[in-house]
């Protein structure tokens, strides 16, 4: 049987040193890189296209969940972390396994079997049916419960771009994928324009338009188009569609 | 509400008093315009109790008069002004009664003997209001001081539910833990350094574990505990995190409350450097600064953090003991920048006991 391929990402040497110490005693798995940082994990994760990912949770830049949610389904994880206090959400997000620091070598031999029997589930699955979560799961657990997102994660030819809310101008919908508009640039995520307006704060962001939703700080003013159609000119000159309900909403945010 | 109408027993021994004031006023009435008796005591009962009533009022003002000295001249020129006034509102009141008296009771010489009896009625006035003025006085002395007592009693439960608090916020579970994990990782790779990190643990939590009961205790022995907490971190955070300390020798004798900093050095590795790929530098100064002991910690951060979880509450601590302790004799100043966080902490200066 083949070897699993692991990463380890944590950011502290000492741990990461002790789970290479420990996962040498298992001929089963093949360490083939480790991370530092949650944006070093998500280019080597692109790089090297793991198995499993050994993962912590709280890290400089990304957090464990942040970098789950930008992988998206290609890799199974086994989140490694001192915090008791997210095993719940990494039962959300299906995680494999969630190992308590210090880690026991008896404990990481059931998650490595655990790790195992998920892999040869999806290897016996067709193609493209995973059971892996959505991508707004683990979005909704990187953040604290109950509160919007903070800023958006966007991975683009090997980079991740992480946004403040502050930083996005408006979004608009283009076929399965998500145009982002910051400071005259666009950013692309794929993501539908529901799951990202259901994270948003509701009175920061407004869906103007099937098609778009609108920074509100962004708006200059609104003008009469035709008949039950508006546009609206963003302060840098931008004219972005607004629908009727688009602008019942407007009207209702800003009186 | 009024002190007197609070309670009903005050109430009614307040009027049995001012009736007793009455009939001393009748009989002084009968002695200066001698007439009926009678009638000098229709007169004088149903005003004494008004005026019962009318000087019962100056609770309110009293009240609200500072407690300090300042003023003293004006206070009693306004008191003269008032009792002034106060006595000729009553002897005017007293001349109407006696008309009416007169008119309906048949008593027809009481507006003649109020003539005569006029200046009594006056001077009596004044002295009573001036005695109410002052038992009302007397009345706010004793709450006031009662009202400190209580205040002092719930600072002194707050300081030691914040101390209880920082006790548990001080024995972090993570803490202990991520430090376990160095160890178990350390003991594979480096045993005499496994060892080395395992008196390091020792000596912080015994440390921490001892000074918790007590009152207070010296800088130096809050400044052991820091070196020994950021040891412990640069062994599981490696290059990535210093510590720099800038003690003035002088300082080091001074008391604080134990476990001041910790919590403030705990955040600045958590939410600081923690953060930051590259890490950063953790500095501790202590230095007089006048009367005080200026302690300031300091450290780089990341500006795009995240909004943490859990921040906020090793400050509010401190900032909770620090205010019970020494109320306005202690500051704590926060400087939040994009990069910088410093947190300045000026104390009182005394020495250690």
């Amino acid at each position: 049987m083949k070897p699993m391929r692991v990463l380890i990402v944590d950011d502290e040497d000492l741990a990461r040193a002790v789970l290479r110490e420990l996962l040498a005693a298992h001929p089963e798995v093949e360490i083939v890189g480790e991370a530092a940082n949650g944006f070093a994990a998500v280019k080597l994760a692109e790089e090297l296209a793991p198995d499993l990912l050994f993962l912590d949770i709280q890290m400089p830049k990304l957090s464990g969940f942040e970098v789950m949610e930008l992988l998206g389904e290609k890799v199974a994880v086994i989140f490694v972390t001192a915090y008791d206090e997210f095993a719940l959400k990494a039962f959300d997000v299906h995680a494999v396994d969630y190992l308590l620091k210090p880690v026991e070598p008896a404990r990481l031999g059931e998650a490595i079997e655990r790790a195992a029997a998920r892999l040869a589930q999806d290897q016996a699955r067709p193609s493209g049916v995973a059971i892996r979560p959505s991508a707004v799961a683990v979005a909704a657990a990187a953040q604290p419960p109950g509160r919007p997102i903070e800023r958006v994660l966007i991975r683009e030819e090997g980079r991740v771009h992480v946004l403040p809310l502050g930083k996005i101008d408006f979004i608009e919908a283009k076929d399965d994928y998500l145009s982002f508009a910051v400071a005259g640039k666009r950013l692309l995520k794929q993501q539908t324009m529901g799951e990202l307006e259901a994270q948003l704060d509701g009175s920061r962001f407004v869906r103007v338009h099937r098609s778009y939703l609108l920074n509100i700080e962004r708006l200059a003013r609104l003008e009469l188009y035709a008949k039950d159609s508006w546009i609206a000119i963003l302060a840098d000159g931008t004219r972005i569609p607004v629908s009727r309900t688009g602008h019942a909403r407007l009207k209702e945010l800003l009186g | 509400m009024h002190p007197m109408i609070e309670r009903p027993v005050r109430l009614v021994a307040y009027l049995g008093v001012a009736a007793m004031f009455g009939v001393l006023l009748a009989l002084l009435v009968q002695a200066i315009a001698p007439g009926s008796l009678r009638g000098a005591l229709a007169l004088c009962l149903p005003l004494a109790l008004v005026y019962g009533f009318q000087c019962l009022s100056v609770w309110y003002p009293v009240r609200q008069l500072p407690s300090s000295r300042a003023g003293a001249p004006q206070l009693v020129l306004l008191l003269t002004l008032a009792s002034f006034a106060s006595a000729a509102i009553w002897t005017a009141a007293g001349h109407l009664w006696a008309a009416a008296l007169a008119a309906s009771a048949g008593f027809t010489d009481l507006p003649a003997r109020f003539a005569i009896a006029l200046p009594l009625f006056f001077v009596v006035g004044v002295f009573l209001f001036v005695l109410a003025t002052l038992v009302h006085f007397l009345f706010v002395v004793v709450e006031r001081s009662r009202d400190a007592e209580r205040r002092g009693l719930e600072r002194e439960v707050h300081a030691r539910e914040a101390e209880l608090k920082s006790l548990k916020a001080q024995l972090d579970p993570h803490f202990l833990f991520n430090s376990l994990n160095s160890v178990s990782a350390l003991i594979g790779s480096d045993p005499p350094a496994a060892r080395r990190m395992c008196y390091l643990m020792a000596g912080f939590f015994r440390k921490s574990l001892g000074l918790g009961q007590k009152e207070q205790i010296a800088l130096s022995e809050e400044i052991y505990l820091a070196e020994t907490y950021l040891a412990i971190e640069e062994v599981r955070f490696g290059a990535r995190l210093q510590a720099r300390f800038h003690v003035a020798e002088a300082t080091l004798t001074f008391a604080v409350p134990p476990l001041v900093l910790q919590p403030l050095i705990e955040n600045a590795v958590h939410h600081g450097i923690a953060h930051l790929v590259e890490g950063g530098e953790v500095t501790i100064a202590a230095a007089r600064v006048g009367e005080h002991l200026e302690l300031v910690i300091e450290n780089p951060c990341d500006p795009d953090r995240p909004a943490s979880r859990g921040a906020g509450v090793g400050l509010a601590n401190v900032r909770a003991r620090i205010e019970a302790l020494f109320g306005h004799r202690a500051r704590i100043d926060v400087e939040a920048l994009p990069e910088s966080y410093r947190v300045r902490l000026l104390l009182p200066a005394l020495p250690a006991a």
